[in-house]
């Protein structure tokens, strides 16, 4: 991943130089720039700098709640994920003994790695097809004129706004009755090799904020279309590819409707999301180790998280670029 | 190289004439198309004319093909089966509207499926984005700590859906359930959430704003683009925390909110996994070989309209049915996506 | 990274064509190949518990002992959800022999044909089913005259009792009407406060087993009329039944306290399942529970009787509800008469049917084999066994939709013991005429 091109919102706001930046607060900055007394001894000063506490106490105490209600849940299930059978049914909070041997357990179900491969290989594949099949589409959309464009992308937008519900029984029984391909993963992968609506959305409004300056003077250089989008747009534009590739990634990941229409038939091509619905009853398993499976289908895309975290929250932000 | 069905055509067909028109497609009418000394310039014209329409043609076929098969196909498809008579074994035979009235007429959870659609539609979007707001708010307001508070609130929304309900549903567990547990330690009977019809929806929201961090990572980057001078002029003229929200944050971050809406609406309208997995999980029923069980748990307030299409499609296999419900979902979608393009969504520019 | 494109064209267009050619299910099966060529056969089945399957697959191996030219391949933990999609898609990942647990949709499977019609195969090997085996065995594999699946082992359903809880409790036989029933189960539940500690006998049915077609066959009802319309309303054991399962749950502290209860057991198979941990003094259960509570050995002790009858049906106690698993030959299967050779091993031949019944505590399914000297002694087993074997026990009625009726009147069930459906008789009518309006929209 490159540095991005498009400038990104800053998430921290520039703290300011102002003496008293202990505890800076949105009016520091303005009050000194308006010339006011420097903090000390007059009581306005002092009065505006308990104001200013209290509303950082304020704000960092109801951000510390949430952000315990936000984590806490993480806490339980982990904690739960290491008790004894009966202990998890209890309503117990703490493990009176670790059971880590939890985890080797949910290792050791039949099918639980069968479930990660397949999961990767829906995800991998699915957006390797999404992120090559939209790139030429966005860019058409987003630098051609041609009659048409804005029927192609009101299209665009109508499918993107389309349940997958709605066409998901005749295109089921093409994939199982002309081509036997129920029992796979295919059916959901193939038509990713044909152009994505989101993907394609998303995309084509980050290409509209690279200059058309860009790719004339590419094409004055006298490459053709493709090169043009090989060489000088796809470079320039990584950082939207990284955020609809990321998107499609978990997408993909997360899907439980496609493998339940497509896979459920054959348990060898179940997906984690899938399996870990069916995990439960399907294994006669208690909420211990169910917890423990959970966190095993969490962890993965929170290690991603962590790693590509700065695209993550840029490819989020583009979802809210104005066209 | 796999690309060359358009680019071919283009490159091959001399660069002369390319670079001496010298203006892309992309640029229209630009400078120099005109005036080119080139011999008959009318001929040169319409050859670029149709090399221009091949090229465009080229770089859409993924999405044309997709489109048409996968899109424009299933969508006829859906409608011609929807006046059949289809158990996925014997041929299709014709029955009029029999499926439409059975649809709605007979099926009893055709209504709870709809009112609970729309009601998270409404409740669950409108909550999201205003706590979405709330959550970037506090976050833009945070002055220290601020990179562990916005990872914590962005974390849960990397939860898979599947994990993230199974989670909630343990959570939730009227009976073994450490929110329970805690509630109860505080003094407070907590309710039976995933398994009481009035509780199981909202449990749902609940569900939905612990993964509120994509909203609040567009609301925070609006709201770090609202200029600051014009909170600076808002205070100078003495306005209060909450004239200055409403006079310059909400101008300023509309748009996002639109955005947010329409996607939310749209999503929303898809809401088929959370709802199933918490109510097949919280029902405690056995998936028993054999059995079929109705989604919904509990009292059918769970019950979306992509489940039931879901369930009679490939639990009952009444093909006919399916489709019908597919076609109320498909119109459902088309009205709310024609209206909320036609308010300022920011979905389509000014320049299509 | 080129897109696939230029190949995927002709893909394409091929699908394009193939589309417009309509949706005919192009794999047809046939009865045409020689049972005596070496063969592949697919078997699904939904065995998953380890000791089962290897149950399973010991009598798969004798089989191939005994035909040397077919090679079977077992799958388990098979549902019918998944039979049901497999045979629609067809093609070579589709099973040839294939089982279901339950009766509930043997009426779809027979109608649509989605099973094929066994009575040739019985002819052409010179079986007589009526001899064979039990008659309603044999009714709840057959729909309209056709015989598409056969009994694979039967299952019938009785009350497991905590032998401690009524020791102490003071009640010394397990009841035998339901009104004895419902008077052990307040004296066994306990409370604390609010909240139920331990059920006398839970009747809720969403608890594992209790659906309540198990213990509504107590009253033996009849669900169709002779035009095979639903008649819910008009039979007055419906009414009967649920007005004794409302009083039973009434009796022990209401349906809310119980569902809370229901909610801190564990999964039904597993060591914390409600009877497991002593939090139900009685349950309705299957002959199966019994091999695995003499595995799990609880901590106290327990026993077998059949289910309570209506009081004013004293005479037929004793009976308790049927099932089986049943099984039968895809009907996309291309080598049908050497799925036959493995169905009629697995169904008829009484040394199998009495060893398989014997390994995994499920009823046999023949006459030769209910008879049998060579069953195990064991009490509980042979409790279910005569529970199998009285002449008033029942099995559900087939129908077309599948087991979709069943679902309706768990729906209405579900409704009616939370106490939202006011008006009992008016939910009967409506609860026949969604029934009548599905078997209406599944017929052809």
């Amino acid at each position: 991943m490159t540095t991005p091109t498009t400038p990104t919102p800053p998430m921290n706001p520039q703290p300011p130089a102002a003496p008293n930046a202990a505890l800076p607060s949105p009016g520091a900055r303005q009050r000194t720039a308006a010339g006011a007394p420097s903090s000390g001894s007059s009581a306005a000063g002092r009065s505006a700098r308990r104001k200013r506490a209290l509303h950082w106490i304020a704000v960092h105490s109801m951000a510390i709640a949430l952000a315990l209600a936000f984590v806490l849940p993480f806490v339980f299930v982990f904690l739960t994920s290491v008790m004894s059978d009966g202990q998890a049914m209890s309503g117990e909070l703490w493990p009176t003994s670790w059971h880590w041997e939890n985890y080797t357990k949910v290792f050791r179900t039949p099918g639980f790695l069968d479930w990660w491969r397949n999961s990767l290989m829906y995800a991998l594949v699915g957006t390797v097809f999404t992120v090559c099949s939209s790139i030429p589409v966005a860019y058409a959309l987003a630098k051609f004129r041609f009659r048409g464009r804005r029927t192609a992308m009101l299209l665009v937008i109508s499918t993107m706004m389309l349940p997958p519900q709605v066409i998901v029984v005749p295109m089921y029984l093409v994939w199982a009755q002309q081509f036997h391909l129920s029992g796979t993963l295919w059916p959901l992968i193939i038509p990713m090799a044909f152009g994505d609506a989101y993907s394609i959305f998303l995309l084509r409004q980050f290409l509209l904020t690279i200059p058309k300056e860009y790719v004339e003077s590419a094409r004055i250089d006298g490459c053709g279309e493709l090169r043009t989008l090989l060489r000088v747009v796809v470079p320039m534009a990584k950082p939207g590819i990284a955020a609809i590739a990321l998107f499609q990634f978990f997408y993909c990941w997360n899907d439980y409707f496609g493998p339940q229409i497509y896979a459920a038939q054959n348990p060898g091509a179940w997906t984690l999301s899938y399996g870990l619905e069916s995990f439960k009853s399907a294994h006669s398993v208690d909420w211990n180790l169910t917890m423990a499976a959970t966190l095993l289908v969490m962890a993965p895309v929170i290690i991603v998280f962590f790693f590509a975290q700065k695209a993550f929250v840029e490819g989020v932000t583009l979802t809210g670029v104005k066209g | 190289m796999a690309l060359s069905l358009s680019s071919g055509s283009g490159s091959g067909s001399g660069r002369g004439p390319d670079r001496g028109s010298g203006s892309g497609p992309g640029s229209g009418s630009g400078p120099g198309s005109r005036d080119g000394s080139a011999p008959s310039t009318a001929t040169l014209l319409r050859r670029k004319k149709t090399r221009d329409r091949l090229r465009t043609i080229g770089f859409l076929s993924p999405w044309l093909v997709g489109f048409t098969v996968f899109f424009g196909y299933p969508l006829v498809a859906t409608v011609y089966f929807s006046f059949m008579h289809y158990n996925q074994i014997k041929e299709p035979t014709f029955v009029g509207l029999r499926n439409w009235s059975y649809v709605f007429q007979e099926m009893p959870l055709f209504g709870p499926a709809l009112w609970n659609t729309l009601w998270l539609v409404v409740v669950m979007v409108a909550l999201r984005v205003v706590f979405g707001i709330g959550v970037g708010l506090l976050v833009t307001k945070l002055k220290s700590g601020v990179g562990f508070f916005r990872t914590a609130f962005y974390v849960p929304y990397l939860a898979p859906p599947v994990a993230a309900t199974v989670a909630f549903v343990f959570l939730l567990n009227p009976a073994t359930g450490p929110v329970n547990e805690l509630l109860g330690a505080i003094g407070i009977e907590g309710p039976n959430w995933f398994n009481d019809p009035l509780w199981s929806k909202p449990s749902l929201v609940m569900l939905s704003l612990w993964g509120i961090g994509d909203l609040m990572v567009i609301f925070m980057a609006a709201l770090l683009d609202v200029p600051k001078e014009q909170y600076e002029a808002a205070e100078l003229d003495g306005a209060g925390a909450w004239s200055r929200f409403r006079y310059v944050t909400w101008p300023n971050i509309t748009p996002i909110v639109m955005f947010a809406v329409v996607t939310g609406v749209v999503q929303t309208m898809q809401y088929y996994t959370q709802a199933l997995v918490a109510g097949k999980l919280a029902s405690g029923i056995t998936i028993g070989p054999g059995t079929v069980i109705q989604p919904g748990y509990p009292d059918h307030s769970t019950i979306t309209v992509p489940q039931l299409v879901y369930q009679l499609g490939f639990q009952n296999f009444n093909t006919g049915a399916a489709s019908v419900l597919s076609l109320v979902l498909f119109a459902i979608a088309m009205a709310v996506t024609v209206l909320l393009m036609r308010r300022k969504s920011g979905l389509l520019s000014a320049e299509d | 990274m080129p897109p696939p494109r230029p190949r995927a064209w002709p893909t394409v267009l091929l699908a394009v064509g193939l589309l417009l050619t309509g949706c005919a299910n192009p794999s047809v099966g046939s009865a045409d190949d020689d049972p005596k060529a070496p063969v592949t056969l697919k078997f699904w089945h939904g065995w998953s518990e380890p000791s089962e399957v290897k149950a399973i697959d010991k009598s798969i191996e004798r089989f191939e002992k005994l035909h040397r030219n077919i090679d079977v391949v077992a799958t388990g933990n098979v549902n019918d959800a998944t039979v049901n999609q497999a045979l629609r898609a067809g093609g070579d990942k589709a099973p040839d022999v294939v089982s279901s647990f339950t009766t509930n949709n043997v009426g779809q499977y027979c109608d649509s044909g989605m099973w094929a019609d066994l009575d040739p195969f019985l002819k052409k090997s010179g079986l007589d089913k009526k001899k064979l085996f039990p008659n309603t065995l044999l009714e709840y594999t057959q729909y309209q005259g056709t015989q598409c699946a056969l009994p694979l082992l039967a299952d019938a359903f009785g009350l497991y009792y905590n032998k401690d809880a009524f020791a102490k409790a003071g009640i010394t036989r397990p009841p035998r009407t339901m009104s004895e029933f419902r008077k052990a189960a307040a004296k066994l539940t306990q409370r604390e406060g609010r909240h139920v500690k331990r059920a006398g006998y839970m009747p809720n049915f969403r608890l594992y087993q209790n659906s309540p077609d198990r213990m509504f066959a107590q009253w033996g009802p009849r669900y169709f009329d002779a035009h095979g319309k639903a008649q819910l309303a008009k039979e007055p054991r419906t009414r009967q039944f649920f007005r004794t399962m409302r009083q039973l749950t009434d009796a022990q502290g209401g349906y809310g306290a119980l569902e809370r209860l229901r909610q801190s057991f564990g999964d039904e198979m597993s060591k914390q399942s409600g009877f497991m941990t002593g939090k139900l003094a009685m349950h309705l259960d299957g002959e199966w529970r019994g091999l695995m509570l003499k595995e799990a050995k609880p901590d106290f002790d327990w026993g077998v009787a059949p289910l309570p009858v209506p009081d004013k049906q004293a005479d037929t106690y004793g009976r308790g509800f049927l099932t089986g698993t049943v099984a039968g030959i895809a009907h996309s299967s291309k080598h049908q008469n050497a799925a036959w050779e493995l169905l009629r091993f697995l169904t008829t031949d009484t040394d199998q049917v009495v060893s398989f019944a014997n390994a995994i505590h499920n009823v046999p399914s023949t006459n030769a084999a209910l008879n049998s000297p060579d069953l195990d002694a064991d009490p509980a087993f042979r409790t279910f066994l005569r529970i199998a074997k009285n002449p008033h026990s029942q099995a559900l009625p087939p129908s077309t939709t599948g087991g979709q009726y069943v679902t309706a009147l768990q729906d209405f069930a579900y409704s009616v013991e939370s106490g939202k459906e006011g008006d009992l008789d008016a939910g009967l009518r409506a609860l026949d005429r969604q029934i009548d309006a599905d078997t209406v929209q599944a017929e052809n």
